[in-house]
């Protein structure tokens, strides 16, 4: 290494002494990465709280509801008021202008485009 | 700059006594850690891990939180990206954790056999009992930590800022954070969860929609928009419009108020070196070497040539000198001297000597004077070629031989003089045309030139035509040059003939008799078959020549005229130039955009999010609690705290204000404030918390754990007033 790097304490040891088991022996050399830790989705999945009041709060419900407003619907583009919707490409535009830039963008762009408010193609 | 990490090693780690706890805030974006009672925590660095390759011994090493990005260069990062131990605020990577953990533990200057200190670690609102068991058992069983308490780092917020004086007992915590946002009511300084509501939208979610529209905006630029330099973007330029429609108005009429709020990031750019037209001397100079150079060359051609003419001459001199003597030799002592001076007759001497005179004078650059030539050489016909209007059984076999050979360059000349006169007549023909076609012209410019293009464009789709033939539409990866035609290539025309004939003779075998030569015909095949057969350009076209000419007139009559670029030529056609680059194409606006990605904390659906947004979620939530009580709902919208990363927005509590007034009933008190540090005070509030005596009572240790089980764990909460 770097004589930098290692002033600069970079990089993390692999043996500490405060710990009872070490990250070597927790997860071996060689074999698959250790344990697999379970994604939200499955942790959600294994709280189950179905079985349990619904009136007792828990991570799931108090997930606030979908938005009672009316939606504001921005041009994908520019961001300003969009009253239009490009039944070809799906994007909203403000004026013809944007339009033409919409005409004119490659699939991949309008594709980004959709994907910021998630709206791309998805293939399965 | 409200986010700096501090990550120097402490070195008092051993003066603190083992009851004092350790307090972590444990946030999504930044991990602070340091001791109870303090009001600073002594190490921050942002929650991420890193495993790049070391470039020069390719071993795979473990990085955690930031450091200065210079010394990433020795490292190979494409691999893997900066990872998170958290999924929606929730710690789910206890692998990358326990990394974080050791880093924190290592820089607050641990040393000894275990981490001997209770601690105090923060975590999200209603967190799965899963992430927690999990973290009390790494705490517990990895680091021999003696006890635990878990806390809301909202809520330490609140009550840190409640002790100071900024919110009443009873209020609203807004926590719009680096993943989610949260809010949670406090009833009689107690957190009610009951009443909390949760959006999956923070901070993360602006810099990410910042970066993906600049990227999108300028993606020339793409690689200049790291994640740190968004971010700082943002931290720096974006801003809550009060009314972001107006505001995009604003934007779209062009007003001047849009122009003072477009901000502009000049990106470096150097302009390229200008190319000063060359001066007067330089030009001079430039000439004047040129004009060297050139005499020299000249000088050198003039020396070759006197030289040459000197030897020629010295050789003529020669061979006048050896006829002079020959004719001097008596008849019988002609072939003795012959025989010295190495020539076999004296013809051929002579016509040696002619052919030194004849390159002697070309030498000199004397005219040729052909047609005197021609005359003498039409006279002297009869004694050049005398034997060939001789029977051969009157010749001697020398004198056959002579024959011959006066028969074959008697053959020659004559086709030479044909060949001649061929292009001469050719010469004339084709002059007579381009008069005729220049008179046409003349007649009427316009039609000639119509006619031209209309002629020119039949051509070059003739030739084109023609080609694609050939080649078959230029689909033999240029394979076809080589000749040979590999496995997988497509063939011309003339090719899958051959192919077909090849086959059906392989396969015709056993078919009934075998015909096969019995006509002429037959024998075609094999011609057909021999690989020569697709050689068969006969010379340059006679569509391609015309196409030439008729293109070099175009250029020559019309100015707008430019001749295609032959296609299927294995060189690219030449790129036009594009204009230089100018310090124009390196600037990054930012207009709208300084409004429009903080404003998706408002409406989360604009990036695909079916959530409320900040101003909605504290109806939702003062609805969740349904105390139905006026007085009540007042007294808590009148203590609002905004907390959290994304509150330091500048106009985020006058957006606040106006979005919850329309919720609220007309005339109702609503007071919004911000936390004193909305970043720090999480941090601060937990402190002071685990510095109370009471402290102990909340933590539970390793035993409590193992005797009461999980469903204990589950339900265990801190009380926040002690």
């Amino acid at each position: 290494m770097e004589p930098e790097v290692v002033e600069a304490e970079l990089v993390l040891p692999s043996y500490f002494s405060f710990k009872r088991v070490q990250m070597y022996e927790k997860y071996p050399k060689g074999q698959a990465r250790g344990r697999h830790w379970k994604h939200l989705k499955q942790i959600i999945q294994a709280e189950n709280y179905q079985n349990y009041p619904p009136d007792e709060p828990n991570y799931v419900n108090i997930e606030s509801p979908p938005s009672m407003h009316p939606c504001k619907r921005i041009c994908d583009i520019t961001g300003f008021e969009a009253p239009y919707y490009d039944p070809r490409t799906n994007l909203r535009y403000a004026n013809t202008d944007v339009f033409k830039i919409v005409r004119s963008l490659p699939n991949d762009y309008v594709q980004r485009y959709l994907s910021l408010r998630n709206a791309q193609v998805v293939l399965k | 700059m409200p986010f700096i990490s501090k990550i120097d090693r402490q070195s008092d780690y051993n003066l603190f006594p083992s009851s004092t706890p350790i307090v972590i805030d444990n946030g999504a974006s930044y991990f602070r850690i340091g001791w109870a009672g303090e009001s600073e925590p002594r190490v921050v660095f942002r929650n991420i891990v890193q495993r790049p390759r070391h470039k020069v011994t390719g071993e795979t090493i473990t990085i955690v939180g930031d450091h200065d990005p210079a010394l990433f260069k020795y490292f190979d990062c494409s691999r893997s990206g900066p990872r998170s131990a958290f999924e929606n605020n929730v710690v789910s990577q206890f692998e990358i954790m326990e990394y974080v953990l050791d880093f924190g533990f290592d820089r607050l200057g641990a040393n000894g056999s275990k981490i001997d200190h209770p601690v105090l670690i923060t975590e999200c609102v209603c967190n799965p009992v899963q992430s927690r068991r999990n973290m009390a058992e790494l705490l517990f069983e990895t680091y021999g930590v003696p006890s635990i308490a878990f806390g809301v780092d909202a809520a330490f917020s609140y009550k840190y800022n409640e002790q100071q004086g900024v919110c009443a007992k009873d209020g609203l915590a807004l926590c719009p954070g680096f993943i989610t946002t949260h809010v949670i009511p406090f009833v009689d300084g107690e957190p009610v969860y009951k009443g909390c509501c949760r959006t999956n939208v923070g901070g993360f979610h602006v810099t990410d929609y910042l970066k993906q529209l600049l990227s999108l905006k300028y993606p020339y630029h793409f690689a200049r928009f790291t994640w740190e330099k968004v971010e700082d973007l943002k931290m720096e330029h974006c801003y809550i419009a009060p009314d972001y429609a107006s505001e995009a108005r604003l934007f779209q009429k062009g007003a001047k108020e849009a122009e003072e709020k477009t901000r502009c990031w000049q990106l470096p750019w150097v302009p390229p070196p200008t190319e000063q037209p060359p001066s007067e001397e330089e030009i001079a100079r430039k000439a004047a070497i040129r004009e060297r150079q050139g005499q020299r060359l000249r000088e050198m051609a003039e020396a070759k040539r006197s030289s040459k003419i000197n030897e020629l001459e010295n050789e003529l001199q020669g061979l006048d000198f050896l006829l002079h003597q020959l004719d001097q030799v008596e008849e019988s002592d002609i072939p003795s001297f012959l025989s010295e001076t190495g020539y076999v007759s004296r013809q051929e001497i002579e016509s040696a000597h002619n052919k030194v005179t004849q390159s002697l004078r070309k030498a000199k650059g004397e005219p040729k004077n052909e047609q005197v030539e021609t005359e003498k050489a039409d006279l002297s016909t009869d004694e050049k070629y005398s034997l060939v209007n001789i029977p051969d059984d009157m010749l001697t076999p020398e004198q056959l031989n002579e024959k011959k050979k006066q028969l074959a360059i008697k053959s020659m000349s004559e086709g030479r003089q044909r060949l001649k006169q061929k292009r001469y007549e050719e010469e004339l023909e084709r002059e007579r045309k381009q008069q005729l076609e220049e008179e046409k012209r003349l007649e009427n410019p316009e039609l000639y030139l119509e006619q031209l293009h209309a002629r020119y464009k039949d051509l070059s789709e003739r030739v084109d035509q023609q080609k694609r033939l050939k080649t078959n539409g230029g689909n033999t990866n240029g394979n076809n040059l080589s000749g040979s035609v590999g496995r997988g290539e497509r063939l011309n025309a003339a090719q899958r003939e051959r192919m077909r004939l090849l086959t059906t003779a392989a396969f015709d075998r056993g078919k009934g008799e075998d015909t096969f030569g019995a006509r002429d015909e037959d024998w075609q095949l094999y011609k057909l078959m021999s690989k020569d057969n697709n050689d068969d350009d006969d010379g340059p076209d006679e569509d391609e020549a015309e196409l030439a000419r008729v293109s070099s007139r175009l250029v020559d009559l019309d100015p707008t005229f430019i001749p295609k670029v032959e296609a299927g030529t294995s060189q690219p056609a030449e790129v036009p130039r594009s204009r230089p680059l100018t310090k124009e194409d390196f600037q990054i606006f930012l207009g709208l955009e300084r409004s429009r990605c903080p404003e998706i904390l408002f409406n989360p659906n604009w990036i695909g999010v079916d959530q409320a947004g900040l101003d909605e979620m504290t109806g939702v939530s003062i609805r969740r609690l349904g105390y139905k009580d006026e007085g009540f709902e007042e007294r808590l919208t009148s203590s609002i705290l905004m907390t959290g990363g994304s509150s330091l927005f500048p106009g985020m509590v006058e957006r606040l204000e106006s979005g919850i007034r329309m919720l609220r009933p007309c005339g109702s008190t609503i007071k919004i404030t911000r936390a004193l540090n909305p970043i720090m005070d999480a941090w601060r509030g937990a402190a002071k918390y685990a510095s109370d005596s009471q402290f102990r009572t909340q933590t539970f240790s390793r035993m409590d754990y193992y005797e009461k089980g999980e469903d204990w764990l589950r339900h265990y909460q801190l009380k926040y007033t002690l």
